[in-house]
């Protein structure tokens, strides 16, 4: 188990070791002048005096190399200090952990909903395929992944919100306020989630221990929760890295429009307002996340999935 | 099913003719005609700033369509190269591809678009190079699965067997097999470009006012979502009613050609 997972692990560092280089590049890959950038966010000088930009040259570092200042640069952001942005003029470390806190919520209860409603209504679906629970459940999967969040968001405030003035259309920190956005969020790995079950659930009644199972006499319930659902599950945790993705872009628009101040309004307004120590922390978090979630996802298949491990383990 | 595919477009030919041939302006503004309803000489109504909603819906047709096909049809080219030559270069280089294609697949399209909108600005240029950026991955994917398979072929090993290059190889046997389920693979790829290019514009990253997208047509829209929720509903059932279609015909396309 532990060398299985050695071996899957070792890579993820040096991904996110190349992710950090280009996250440090990007001021030069948009030819951006820093100390300009920066005398510019302090005093609100066009042209800045040589000498004041000679100083804050030689006290930023950028005279060395930029091998240097690369693991500079790092060696910061690992102790928690990520600079201070450009627009606000104040560190970005604790307005970026503020922000992650609220990203987390977010994402946490979206995936719970697909965990909750996703997995259960992919099984039950893939019971009896063409059936009419399986044509609901497939139909609304396939609208589920079909519309995305930027026009899920406004269809939903517009019967919600206005049409039936139930819930609020904007804003963080109520739980009427949370509904609208954590549904939108939800919507697209619930759907992606009961797709995924459905066809792994039906991969797995094709196997050879489910009619070893029946004729044992279980019941029908238990061999399709115990012996067809449980497997499947596992081919669903081996695939977790669409969901990943589909959450986190998610993440962004959802936030942007009901205006919630999480991770991917942060480096939304941040990449509007050319606020690079803010851009670049934001990708580095977003790197650093995707990069656990999918070590975490390893770990998971690994324990659950024997097949999985062994073949790491060869 | 085969009429039911027909029928499906037969309707896509028949809206992207109307796109073409509708002769509106879209983009001169009539303050004094906003929010107008349908009537004969605006069949949608007007928009917050007075102009002609099936103009805007056509004009953005044109974009929406033409644009998505150069972006699929470029990562088509290019993920299909670097499939290929990662299928016949094997070893390290190939696993490095591989690793590297795993990569991008997972890299949501809307964070590619925010870093190439920080290096450069907001634009259609940029959406182009956001999408490129990963959307050649899938395709090189699919393509290094699809020349490894078709190498192992018998008819390839006779081909090898009486003389035939790596060149040779390739270019009669590998790609015009490989062409079918790359097609079908485009259309499911159509959706999903489509809709991030759609998603990157709503965001104000990628098509700029007063151009008609329909991303920004949404967004546009969704200003006035009290006083007139049509601006919203129009192009969203363009959105999804096009990915919808493209999605349903490539699923057709990758089964009935798996099937043979």
């Amino acid at each position: 188990m532990t060398t299985a997972l050695l071996r899957r692990l070792l890579p993820l560092p040096f991904v996110v070791l190349a992710a950090a280089l280009l996250v440090f590049l990007l001021p030069r890959l948009a030819g951006i002048d820093t100390v300009r950038a920066v005398l510019r966010s302090r005093v609100a000088e066009a042209e800045p005096d040589p000498a004041v930009a000679a100083r804050l040259t030689a006290e930023l570092g950028l005279d060395r190399s930029w091998i240097e200042q690369f693991l500079r640069w790092l060696g910061r952001a690992l102790t928690g200090d990520l600079g201070l942005s450009f627009a606000t003029r104040t560190a970005v470390a604790p307005q970026l952990g503020a922000a992650l806190e609220v990203s987390a919520v977010l994402a946490v209860l979206a995936l719970l909903i697909a965990a909750v409603v996703g997995i259960p209504s992919g099984v039950w679906a893939a019971r009896r395929p063409r059936g009419a629970l399986d044509r609901v459940v497939t139909g609304l999967s396939v609208l589920g992944v079909a519309v995305p969040e930027f026009i899920l968001a406004p269809v939903l405030v517009l019967v919600l919100a206005i049409a039936v003035p139930l819930l609020p259309a904007t804003g963080w920190g109520t739980l009427p306020q949370a509904v609208l956005p954590v549904l939108t969020l939800a919507a697209f790995p619930t759907a992606l989630a009961a797709q995924l079950t459905r066809a792994e659930t039906l991969d797995a009644l094709g196997l050879p221990h489910i009619p070893v199972a029946r004729a044992k006499g279980l019941t029908e319930r238990r061999v399709l929760w115990k012996h067809a659902a449980r497997l499947a599950l596992t081919g669903v945790t081996a695939l977790s890295g669409l969901f990943f993705a589909g959450l986190i872009g998610g993440a962004v628009v959802v936030e942007v429009v009901f205006g919630i101040p999480g991770v991917g309004r942060l480096l939304y307004d941040a990449v509007l307002g050319q606020d690079l120590p803010m851009i670049q922390a934001g990708l580095l978090a977003i790197v650093v996340i995707a990069v656990l979630a999918s070590a975490a996802a390893e770990l998971a298949q690994l324990t659950m999935d024997p097949v999985a491990l062994s073949r790491a383990l060869r | 099913m085969r009429r039911g595919g027909l029928v499906l477009a037969g309707v896509a030919v028949a809206v992207l003719l109307l796109a073409a041939l509708y002769p509106v302006d879209a983009i001169t503004t009539h303050l004094g005609e906003r929010f107008q309803g349908p009537s004969v000489s605006h069949p949608l109504g007007t928009d917050g700033l007075g102009r002609d909603v099936l103009a805007r819906l056509a004009a953005g047709t044109r974009l929406s369509v033409w644009f998505t096909l150069l972006a699929v049809a470029l990562c088509a080219v290019v993920g299909t190269l670097a499939g290929l030559l990662s299928g016949y270069a094997g070893g390290a280089a190939a696993a490095v591809v591989q690793r590297l294609v795993d990569i991008l697949v997972a890299v949501p399209t809307v964070i590619v678009g925010l870093v190439v909108v920080a290096v450069r600005e907001p634009g259609l240029g940029s959406l182009l190079i956001a999408v490129l950026l990963t959307g050649w991955a899938p395709f090189a994917r699919l393509a290094h699965q699809l020349t490894l398979r078709e190498r192992s072929r018998e008819y390839v090993e006779g081909a090898v067997a009486i003389g035939a290059g790596p060149v040779r190889i390739a270019v009669r046997h590998v790609v015009p097999n490989a062409l079918r389920p790359l097609v079908a693979h485009a259309c499911l790829r159509f959706a999903n470009v489509l809709l991030s290019i759609a998603g990157l514009s709503f965001l104000g990253l990628g098509a700029q006012p007063p151009t008609p997208e329909w991303g920004a047509m949404l967004a546009e829209g969704r200003q006035y979502l009290f006083v007139a929720p049509q601006l919203v509903l129009i192009p969203a059932v363009a959105v999804v009613g096009t990915s919808l279609l493209v999605t349903l015909l490539g699923r057709q396309l990758e089964g009935r050609w798996s099937s043979q």
